[in-house]
């Protein structure tokens, strides 16, 4: 019996055409993103997993194949799964079927396993299209590794198989209890937000295990195994079916049979389902007769008026849209879902703004952006389903025959249904707000800005949903099936969400596209707000249009066949439509040819790849002039005035550049940034105007009179920096703002002589170009560049002097002292000068700021903040006070008389330190909410402002040589500096936190390199995790092994040597050397590893007890040490070790009682360690000096197993 | 009056559902007798708007019906062969909101109107009930409000009675018994019952084609003495209905009695029949 229901049920759908759709629309997607991980589109950077990973790395296909046969996929499983019993009841077959002999389980298990089955194959499709598309002449063949069968293979096994068969059970189980489409497809969405708690809690390290088992895609499981593989890894490592990952399948599958069973016993072979829920009984006619004839009689209905005209109609609709908006809020489904997301809501808020596992405040614009953000899916996914319930609904209750010959223009049926959505998305952003004041109230935060919530949900939010809403009421219009429709808008949705942009360039085709909006405390919604509001004129028009053709195309009647519909549409009768749809048309035009003079008449326009097109030719062009000797900048004298409410600022000033080389120079190389309007350019000496390329802003000067080695020249400008219209993206800092400006030297004055840093960095890039390869940095061993610093090519040190203007309400900032300020002709003036030569890289800051002023010892510390971000002001202080401490008494002392902290918007989230002037960003430490009750939150103001005082040390104090390996000069040492403040202000207990999350973020980072993994000594400036992840522990591990008298000896040393020295400057090569000199014999392998090679660890107790004799305690211990080392790829290969490795034992859970230090070889080594106190674990390497790939076994507990050995 | 010519209407799978209508319908109720299958519901759905003909026309007075969808729509009343209902909503909340969409605007008007119809239908002690616990008489009375509402000219039912028990069916028909008057109410339905107790005037519809027409009495008097009777074997209804018209071969306890149309004494046994409307439905369609 079962045999039979199973082929024919197999059969049957193997007939049906749906399947093939379904099939062939998992390939076409398997096989576009195949192309487009494979780089077969020129300019798109989509990169997946690190560039040097293949796109066809078994890593890579597994996230790929199973990322569509989970989103996609599980679509059609419901869809064909969810329907195997559910098309008995909407067919009416189940009373023939259910009267047949056949058993239960023969019935539900071969419509199970057949539906399965058929998915099983469906879901082929995405390896089958993804080979494919590897296979074709398109892709990038550097992309690309030799094809293998076994991880298409191993991810349909592991992966595919039995994600089909869980989610397959769940959503057949619930068509089992319930009997109802729509409660599956709601248990889809269900599905989906468990999945994105699960997701959301990943975030944090202690919560990694739990998230891993919770994720029934086990999605999260396989990232625990890979998470620190590295490029050379991902591209040979498949995923194995172990650990998390295998315990992970376990649980689920066995769910999955719980599941199963449960709605195998629920179901019953019964024309209704159980009673869920309280069922009426129907109403009934007496059977008796009554033989008073009673007829209808028309003449005594009471009279009414009709009336048909366009007031009739709106006020018709008005009711019509109120019954729409009842119908839906008495829908039990939406308010399940309504729950749902409120629930949802409130386990994302915990996440709000989390840096190093801190949250921050919960300030508004974070809240809604936060809550927002994680509820768009979700509201996405109502909204496209509910727009096709309430397209379908008469249809669907079979209510449309009434209904569509009653007397309504078809615009108000579509107003009706739109109100209804309408309105189901203001409730939904009412959710947003209420569960939003809600956590604010509930974190204690009282200061609510109701309108900015008002602003952001209604003014922003919404009228996206609306778009969406349009368009999938059209989509639904016009597609005969239901199903169909969802399909394809959600189809839509994932092309316009992650791709068009790709593909077409221009936001002008990306639909609902804006040019971003980001609100900041200090600069509000800023300047985005009319380019936002232009972009949804152009769309809101495009959707006018949709929802006329909606509208005219309305299925009506029982036929609807589109030509037929569109036939009636061109009737006369719907003339007025038609010219709405006209001047919706002429708007849409009108609206986008404005936005493409904004974009692209009044400013630049590249697609990615003209921008590096650009690049390229400016290579190609002036790169013979590289090395040209060219005057360097030795004095600065300017004034800026900014215009905040222009979004303009205006320049003059005078340069005076010294011939420093021993060449006679003919000819002066100046450089500005191309949107620059140049007044005038002058030189002190008669020239002429050589060159002036303005795509570059390029010009060379050629000089009368030779500038002779030792002369000078000056240079004077006057520049104006002009915003005219809007850009396609909102370019956030780098140019003024109505408040909180915040612009640099090399934003808009002159650099002297051409400047590498503008060339093509990406070698994948530099090929489709044409270029050759570059290496990413100047060799160390290149002197010639030793010449020039790091930071600036065109400057040595310089003296400086600024004058800045703003208007009244703003305070503007630059580097040095305030000498004069003063109120002229309604400006506010104020004038800066340093007495000590600085780098030629100084910063312009302009804002309404609130300034809070201390000292330490005779220096002023000042922050100027924003009115309201007053939270960690006193962290910051101390920050400055204990880093001026620690490198004042242990390096050097500090070259200025001020130390200013000053806020600017968030659109950029890091600070920067300038001479004496530290850019702070809003969106870091401003609204931290540190909670120093727990022993592992990471004061990470604090920590920000120690490593950003520590670079007036490293950086400005020394700059590196213009090579490789420079950059860790300054940010490592002042990682080192900051880690050490930590250290002495929080204790080591606190700061074990931060490196576990360091070394998690170094090991995470490292698999996504995208050129190679160099050496400590040789990083590149782009290799943030190794310059600060590694780089801080390492030094904070030398510190640890060789003192830190010895290495901050070493490091007072090499500051003494190089300290504002022009050039030759130095390289790391001088600083390993200077380490190397205080560093004992039996360490200097060590500074080999940490700084010539790249060095992983790992390190595991396999075995632990402890005995005790009287009172003594003694533990016993067995550690596996085992040490690699890393090629720039990540191939590890072990390699003999006999090094210093520290065994900690705890007495509690938190307390490190006692360290020792251990020679170990390479293997296992017992260990017996006599020990005071009761010890309750023992750990290698407590103190996280060495970088070590798996932390967990790193230690044991003692407690049990020490009863037993007790003699 | 409505005048319906030469309606044909072929489905995109083949079926030719209307082939060459003509009628010309005027006041009171009009019998639209048929077959399943036979092309009444399209021709009540093309006249009620819901789709089109492929050629011919329908007027309305001055309306044509292709063209004028709208102004149509503002004179007609329909109760469809088969509709559903929302979960959850009261017979008078479905009321309201019809007449809504009918032009009833003033909230005062409409109440009264939907109280009116609802006494008329018996409906009035069930107005709060959801409309999906209705049985299928009252459900079909429902109908029949809610096609009232807004003073219809044309009013078209479609198979009203199918489905319902005898009683329901009594019920229903003794409803609709006067609503004929001044204006033009088109029954379709294939219960020859109903077309005897409701109609003036009516066609037999079969095939698509219209293949009788007229005063349901007057047709039966053309039949008087025609119709013969005869009790047979089961085996011999073939033979019979090779020699003679059979209009219908009927089980009748365990035999056959068969029907022929004769305008003299076939002998060999046959008795003459009284006439009736099921006669003539079935001659047309057999």
């Amino acid at each position: 019996m079962f045999a039979s229901i199973f082929a024919f049920e197999v059969r049957r759908l193997t007939k049906t055409l749906s399947t093939y759709i379904y099939f062939f629309i998992l390939f076409a997607v398997a096989f576009l993103l195949a192309l487009l991980a494979g780089g077969a589109f020129p300019g798109d950077q989509t990169v997946m997993f690190g560039e040097k990973v293949y796109a066809n790395a078994p890593i890579v296909i597994d996230q790929l194949v199973g990322g569509i046969s989970n989103f996609i996929g599980l679509i059609i499983i419901v869809a064909v799964i969810g329907n195997a019993v559910l098309k008995d009841f909407s067919g009416n077959t189940y009373t023939m079927i259910f009267t047949t002999p056949v058993s239960k389980f023969d019935y539900l298990f071969g419509r199970f396993s057949a539906s399965l089955f058929v998915c099983l194959f469906i879901l082929t499709a995405p390896a089958l299209g993804m080979m494919l598309g590897y296979a074709t002449p398109w892709v990038n063949p550097d992309k690309i590794t030799t094809f293998s069968l076994i991880p298409y293979a191993l991810t349909y096994v592991q992966t595919i198989v039995p994600n089909t068969i869980i989610t397959g059970v769940i959503f057949f189980a619930v068509s089992l209890i319930s009997r109802d489409i729509f409660v599956i497809w709601l248990s889809l969405v269900i599905f989906l937000v468990a999945r994105g708690i699960s997701n959301s809690i990943v975030g944090t390290l202690d919560n990694q295990t739990i998230a891993a088992l919770l994720d029934p895609i086990g999605n999260l499981a396989k990232r625990t195994l890979s998470k620190y593989w590295t490029v050379d890894q991902s591209n040979h490592l498949y995923y194995r079916m172990r650990g998390l990952f295998l315990i992970n399948r376990l649980i689920w599958l066995g769910l999955s049979g719980i599941i199963w069973c449960i709605g195998y016993y629920y179901f019953s072979f019964t024309s209704s389902p159980r009673k869920l829920l309280f069922r009426k009984q129907k109403l009934a006619d007496s059977s008796k007769l009554t033989f008073v004839p009673s007829y209808i009689n028309r003449d005594i209905l009471p009279v009414v008026t009709r009336s048909f005209t366009t007031g009739a109609n709106l006020k018709n609709l008005w009711g019509l849209s109120l019954n729409e908006c009842i119908a839906l809020w008495r829908n039990i489904y939406f308010r399940i879902i309504m729950l749902f997301g409120m629930v949802f809501l409130f386990i994302a808020s915990t996440q709000v703004g989390k840096i190093y596992e801190v949250t921050v405040y919960p300030v508004t614009y974070k809240v809604v952006e936060s809550l927002g953000g994680t509820f768009s899916l979700f509201m996405v996914i109502v909204i496209i389903m509910f727009s096709g319930e309430l397209v379908w609904k008469s249809r669907d209750f079979r209510m449309s025959n009434i209904l569509d010959s009653l007397p309504v223009p078809n615009w108000v049926f579509y107003a009706s249904k739109m109100a209804g959505l309408i309105f189901m998305q203001l409730l939904l952003l009412a959710v947003i707000m209420i569960c939003g004041i809600i956590v604010q109230l509930f974190k204690g935060y009282t200061h609510l800005e109701i309108l900015l919530y008002v602003k952001y949900l209604l003014g922003f939010y919404l009228i996206d949903l609306v778009l969406l809403a349009v368009l999938s009421v059209f989509v639904q219009t016009l597609v005969n099936n239901k199903y169909l429709g969802y399909f394809i808008i959600i189809l839509f949705y994932i092309w316009n969400l992650f791709f068009a942009q790709l593909v077409l360039k221009h936001k002008l085709l990306v639909f609902s596209s804006d040019p971003g909006i980001e609100y900041s405390d200090m600069n509000s919604f800023g300047q985005m707000v009319f380019p936002y509001y232009v972009f949804k004129i152009y769309w809101g028009a495009f959707c006018i249009l949709l929802a006329v053709l909606s509208s005219l195309l309305w299925a009506r009647g029982s036929e609807h066949n589109l030509k037929l519909r569109w036939a009636h549409a061109r009737n006369k009768a719907n003339r007025t439509s038609w010219i709405v749809a006209t001047l919706a048309l002429l708007i849409f035009v009108g609206a986008g040819g404005y936005i493409y003079y904004n974009t692209n008449v009044l400013n630049k326009f590249r697609t990615e790849f003209q921008q590096g097109e650009l690049q390229a030719q400016y290579e190609k062009k002036f790169k013979k002039f590289e090395f040209t000797p060219q005057p360097k900048i030795t004095d600065v004298q300017v004034s800026v005035d900014i215009f905040p409410s222009e979004l303009s600022l205006h320049t003059a000033g005078i340069f005076v550049l010294k011939n420093k080389s021993h060449f006679a120079i003919d000819s002066v190389h100046v450089l500005l940034p191309s949107y620059m309007k140049i007044n005038s350019l002058n030189f002190s000496r008669q020239s002429q105007l050589q060159l002036n390329d303005s795509d570059y802003a390029y010009r060379i000067y050629k000089l009368v009179q030779p500038l002779q080695p030792g002369d000078t020249i000056t240079l004077s400008f006057n520049l104006d920096m002009v915003t005219k219209g809007f850009k396609e993206n909102f370019t956030g800092l780098s140019r003024p703002l109505y408040n909180g400006t915040f612009v640099n030297n090399q934003d808009f004055l002159p650099a002297i002589g051409y400047d590498p840093n503008f060339e093509l960095a990406d070698n994948s890039q530099r090929k489709k170009h044409s270029l050759g390869y570059r290496p990413t940095a100047n060799a160390i061993t290149d002197t010639l560049q030793y010449q020039r610093n790091v930071f600036t090519h065109d400057a040595d040190f310089i003296t400086f002097d600024a004058t800045l203007s703003t208007v009244p309400d703003q305070t503007a900032i630059a580097p040095g002292y305030l000498v004069k300020e003063w109120a002229d002709n309604g400006r506010h003036y104020f004038h800066y000068k340093m007495d000590k030569p600085i780098l030629n890289f100084y910063s312009f800051q302009s804002g309404r700021y609130n300034i809070k002023k201390d000292k330490w010892n005779n220096i002023e510390l000042e922050i100027y903040y924003h009115k309201g971000h007053e939270y960690n002001l006193n962290r910051i202080f101390n920050g400055m006070k204990k880093a001026l401490q620690y490198y004042t008494t242990q390096f050097s002392p500090y070259q200025y008389r001020q130390v200013r902290i000053v806020e600017f918007p968030r659109y950029g989230t890091f600070a920067q330190s300038f001479p004496n002037n530290i850019p702070f960003s809003e969106g870091i430490g401003f609204i931290a909410d540190v909670d120093d009750s727990s022993k592992e939150n990471v004061d990470y103001p604090f920590y920000v402002t120690a490593h950003e005082v520590a670079h007036q040390w490293f950086a400005h104090q020394v700059i590196g040589a213009n090579v490789e390996g420079s950059n860790m000069l300054s940010e490592s040492l002042a990682q080192y500096g900051a880690i050490m403040v930590m250290e002495k202000e929080y204790g080591e207990d606190r700061l074990r936190k931060f490196l576990r999350i360091e070394m998690d973020n170094y090991l995470r980072s490292r698999a996504n390199e995208a050129e190679k993994e160099k050496t400590l000594e040789r990083v590149d400036d782009g290799q943030q995790y190794i310059l600060y992840q590694k780089g801080g522990i390492a030094m904070h591990a030398l510190n640890k092994y060789m003192g830190e008298d010895s290495l901050n000896h070493a490091l007072k040393r090499f500051i003494d040597l190089y300290a504002f020295q022009g050039p030759p400057y130095p390289t790391t090569l001088d600083l390993v050397a200077s380490l190397r000199q205080s560093t004992p014999d039996s360490l200097q392998y060590f500074i080999t590893d940490a700084f010539e090679k790249i060095t992983i660890y790992d390190n595991k107790i396999t075995e632990a007890h402890m005995d005790s004799t009287g009172g003594k305690y003694v533990v016993n211990v067995t550690v596996d040490s085992k040490k690699l080392s890393a090629d720039s790829t990540g191939k590890e290969t072990p390699v003999p070790s006999n090094d210093y490795i520290e065994i900690g034992i705890y007495n509690d859970r938190t307390t490190l009682a006692q360290v020792q230090r251990y020679k170990l070889k390479g293997g296992e080594t017992k260990l017996s360690i006599p020990v005071s106190k009761r010890p309750y674990k023992v750990v290698v390497d407590p103190r996280l000096l060495l970088i070590d790939k798996k932390l967990d076994d790193n230690e044991m507990k003692l407690d049990g197993s020490g009863k037993t050995n007790e003699k | 009056m409505l005048q319906i010519s030469n309606l044909s209407k072929t489905y995109p799978n083949g079926v030719q559902a209307l082939k060459d209508v003509t009628l010309n319908i005027s006041n009171g109720m009009f019998g639209l007798l048929g077959p399943n299958g036979a092309g009444k519901s399209t021709l009540m759905r093309t006249i009620a708007t819901l789709q089109d003909a492929d050629s011919g026309t329908i007027m309305f007075g001055d309306i044509d019906v292709s063209k004028q969808k709208q102004e149509l729509r503002k004179v007609l009343g329909y109760l469809p062969q088969e509709f559903g209902v929302y979960p959850k909503v009261s017979a008078e909340e479905m009321l309201h909101y019809i007449a809504r969409l009918k032009g009833i605007s003033n909230d005062k008007e409409r109440k009264e109107l939907v109280k009116a119809l609802l006494e008329q239908v018996n409906l009035y002690n069930h107005r709060n009930k959801s409309l999906g616990g209705y049985s299928g008489g009252m459900k079909q009375r429902f109908g029949i409000a809610q096609a009232l509402i807004g003073n219809p000219k044309l009013i078209i039912v479609d198979e009203p009675t199918a489905g319902l028990d005898p009683a329901e069916r009594l019920r229903f028909n003794n409803l609709l018994s006067e609503i004929g008057e001044n204006i033009v109410v088109i029954l379709s339905t294939h219960i020859v019952d109903d077309v005897s107790e409701l109609c003036k005037d009516m066609a037999i519809i079969a095939g698509g084609k219209v293949v009788q027409r007229g005063n349901p009495e007057k047709l039966v008097q053309e039949l008087e003495n025609r119709i013969w009777s005869k009790r047979v074997g089961k085996d011999e209804v073939a033979r019979y209905q090779a020699e003679y018209k059979l209009i219908l071969a009927k089980l009748s306890g365990g035999a056959m009695t068969v029907f022929i149309n004769s305008d003299n004494d076939p002998g060999n046994g046959f008795n003459p029949e009284k006439a009736s409307l099921e006669d003539i439905y079935f001659s047309n369609i057999s």
